[in-house]
């Protein structure tokens, strides 16, 4: 990258770190988005950063898909059912990332007349308060992965100023194909949702970052910007598609938004705080879903991708779907697999439950081989530095697991602990193998149970 | 689903990795340092072997005993602790008897490193520690058991050398008057060329700064070193060589480049970051050059080293990496 710079231009990319890990996202980027609708489906309450919806449905309720089932309490962010069907049943069920939840398990009814969500003509003259409405009716949360509520993202504070909107296609983490197949078969939502959301917050440009290993996708948006002309809507809205370079973590909101637009986001900030919104393409493609056709977020893309799953696929399954049914749909799996994996390889989690059902905040179910990943033992930090080179915010990871490794947790903040954001490149590099990201983690939960306990 | 579920690991990711293990960079390096070995056998013949493998065994001994006393995993196999043996061997004179380098290499490990911990925590260079102690122990042999290189005639015994290093020659050397000749020395060839080849007196693996350079472009190559220490410590030199009268001679002399390009560059034993890797660099540089000038030995390398060791943990509090983000701009 040293030379190459020298060569040519800079290609539009953050400042400082990263990693180009092995893409294998050839596994699945041909595979067109193919629709699977299980048996049954189990929806857990938790679904969005905050608090838990509670369930307004009893057992052996007749439901249609896109009905509410359930709601958080004052806020009103809505959780819907996702086939139509009998409830099985409500209560403690698996989840992903809390291990068990209370969910509605739903038996779908194959006779069942399902809802088509129609186009609203008039969807565009919405104003923004009516769009924030169904953004919340919709239930619609980040589909990147953090799920955190869409329209309280948009509902910016009266002291910001903001002038750009960011959506994020950059798909940065390896194996992972959703968001490049729905750029590609569903560019004009795409770039409508983008219009919607920036007609929220009030801005006159978009910009849209696409890494440059998916340049299809790149052209998709650009001729859907041509086709659907977002700048005749009204308001006008200046949408434009920025190629990044291929580089790990291009995805991650600081660092999309300094490639895109050279802003750098202070420590203890938010993009607001430098006039930008960040969203997912697939948050964008449901944000517009919900708008338009009064569909709420029912349905999730996902990548299904790994050397051990026998046939790789981008798939569109209701929310709640069992990974043990989605397997099944795709060959099963091979013996050689040691770990399944809700998200991409990068950041993702181990599942060890294979009932835990598919969520709005899942992109993808890998299904790794040993030949992939890996259960090395780690060894002492040999303070070879390349951790610190490849760090993206100019943190100390090699030091704050040696304190981390002597017991003294609390005194890592001067090297980072808590600006870390858990991309994972320090311990990508390491070649001692070592779980920089988990000791970062014992870090920050030391730190902040000693505030907590201080009562700060 | 029919068939036999595999049992399924939970761990924290990243769950990809570059794949480059420590392990591999240790053999890499290994690999690196050969071509000097094998050009200190052709001009000193096997004894220079026989010194490497008794370093290495004693090396290798040491870190065996340790792990096996301390009920730790065995971690002979890393490529470390041979690296060690090796490095330690070419800081020798290839006349030494060979039961020497054994003992100086099992007290360097043992002093140096397993008393710290092991691979990652011991403070100095382990390599330089078994010299120093070795300098301490067997000051004879290591400051007069030189070998006169043979180039011309191959089939002729080697000679133990009457004379001494280029570096003590020039120490002996009146201030002002260059000497024109060393002894061991080839007469009929530029005396940079011979010296750039590797046809003096000297270490073991110091002699041939040609291949030291090929060795280090490999692990540049590889990306296992970079070259913020190794310029800035023979920038360093260069600034002490003004005080020589042959200032050219004097940087290719002694161990320089073997210390610059393998000794300094220790992970473990060197700052992490670029700016505390310049300081580090220069300063072994500039204390390697106060030591040949007005110390009480001709060679300053091993000792230079060994000093700014010491100031790594300081060095990497005082450079750490710039922070991308500025502290606050926020409102709140």
């Amino acid at each position: 990258m040293g030379i190459l710079s020298w060569l040519g231009p800079a290609e539009r990319t953050f400042s400082r770190g990263g990693i180009h890990p092995l893409e294998y996202k050839e596994l699945s980027a041909d595979c067109a988005i193919e629709a699977f609708t299980p048996n049954s489906v189990t929806v857990p309450v938790s679904q969005a950063l905050g608090r838990p919806a509670v369930p307004t449905v009893e057992k052996k309720a007749k439901v249609r898909r896109g009905d509410v089932i359930a709601r958080v309490p004052d806020d009103g962010l809505c959780i819907h059912a996702t086939v139509s069907g009998i409830v099985k049943n409500v209560g403690r069920a698996p989840h992903p990332v809390l291990v068990t939840d209370t969910a509605i398990t739903i038996l779908a009814k194959a006779d069942e007349a399902e809802p088509e969500f129609p186009a609203n003509e008039d969807w565009h003259r919405l104003d923004r308060e009516g769009m924030l409405e169904k953004l919340k009716q919709g239930g619609v949360v980040g589909l990147g992965g953090a799920a955190f509520p869409t329209y309280r993202k948009l509902t910016l504070p009266q002291d910001v100023s903001v002038d750009t909107l960011l959506i994020n296609g950059s798909e940065c983490e390896p194996y992972l194909t959703c968001d490049y197949r729905l750029m590609l078969e569903e560019a004009e939502k795409v770039v409508l949702g983008a219009w919607a959301i920036a007609k929220i917050i009030g801005v006159k440009r978009c910009l849209i970052g696409v890494e440059d290993n998916k340049p299809q996708a790149a052209q998709a948006l650009r001729d859907a910007i041509a086709a659907s002309k977002p700048s005749e809507l009204s308001p006008a809205v200046d949408i434009e598609v920025l190629m990044t370079e291929t580089k790990y973590p291009q995805g991650a909101e600081r660092q999309l938004i300094e490639a895109l637009t050279g802003r750098v986001v202070p420590r203890r900030g938010l993009p607001m705080h430098v006039g930008v919104v960040v969203q997912n393409v697939a948050t964008a493609y449901a944000c517009l879903e919900a708008i338009r056709h009064d569909k709420p977020v029912i349905d999730r893309i996902i990548t299904v991708s790994g050397l051990g799953v026998r046939q790789p696929k981008n798939l569109r399954v209701p929310i709640g779907t069992s990974v043990a049914d989605v397997l099944a749909h795709c060959g099963g799996m091979q013996t050689e697999v040691i770990k399944v994996l809700s998200g991409g390889p990068m950041m993702g989690r181990t599942l060890g439950d294979l009932e835990v059902p598919v969520v709005k905040g899942t992109s993808g179910l890998l299904f790794l081989t040993r030949g992939e990943t890996d259960l090395e033992r780690y060894q002492p930090c040999i303070s070879c530095g390349e951790c610190l080179n490849v760090c993206p915010l100019g943190l100390e990871p090699n030091r704050v697991s040696q304190y981390v490794e002597n017991g003294r947790p609390l005194e890592t903040e001067p090297f980072g602990s808590m600006d870390c954001f858990e991309c994972g490149c320090c311990a990508y590099v390491c070649p001692s193998n070592r779980p920089l990201v988990q000791f970062m983690q014992v870090a920050k939960t030391a730190v902040r149970s000693r505030a907590a306990r201080l009562g700060k | 689903m029919s068939e036999q579920t595999p049992q399924l690991h939970l761990a924290y990711g990243p769950h990809v990795r570059r794949g480059r293990t420590t392990t591999e960079v240790m053999w890499l390096v290994n690999l690196a340092l050969l071509p000097a070995l094998l050009w200190a056998v052709f001009v000193f013949g096997w004894q220079a072997f026989a010194i490497t493998l008794s370093a290495v065994a004693g090396c290798v001994v040491a870190e065996y005993i340790a792990c096996r006393v301390t009920r730790t995993p065995v971690t002979v196999g890393d490529g470390s602790v041979v690296c060690t043996g090796i490095l330690l061997a070419y800081t020798l004179p290839p006349g030494m008897p060979l039961w020497m380098p054994f003992i100086g290499g099992a007290l360097g490990v043992f002093f140096a490193k397993s008393v710290f911990g092991g691979l990652g925590y011991n403070l100095f260079n382990v390599a330089l520690i078994g010299r120093a102690i070795m300098m301490a122990t067997f000051p004879v042999a290591m400051t007069t058991a030189w070998l006169e290189p043979r180039y011309q005639d191959l089939g002729s015994a080697i000679d133990a050398l009457t004379g001494a290093t280029p570096l003590a020659a020039m120490k002996d050397t009146p201030a002002g008057v260059a000497p024109d000749a060393f002894a061991g020395v080839p007469q009929d060839m530029d005396m940079w060329l011979s010296f750039l080849l590797g046809l003096r007196p000297g270490c073991i693996g110091e002699v041939s700064v040609a291949l030291i350079a090929l060795g280090a472009a490999f692990l540049l190559w590889h990306r296992i070193i970079k070259l913020y220490i190794p310029l800035s410590v023979i920038a360093g030199a260069a600034v002490m060589a003004v005080f020589s009268d042959l200032p050219l001679i004097y940087l290719l002399s002694g161990g320089l480049w073997l210390g610059a390009f393998f000794m300094a560059t220790d992970y473990v034993t060197s700052p992490a970051t670029a700016r505390g890797q310049i300081v580090f660099g220069l300063g072994i540089g500039l204390l390697t050059g106060i030591i040949r000038n007005w110390g009480g030995y001709p060679e300053g390398i091993c000792y230079a080293i060994l000093l700014m060791n010491m100031l790594v943990p300081a060095l990497d509090e005082w450079f750490p990496p710039k922070r991308v983000a500025p502290e606050s701009g926020a409102p709140s």
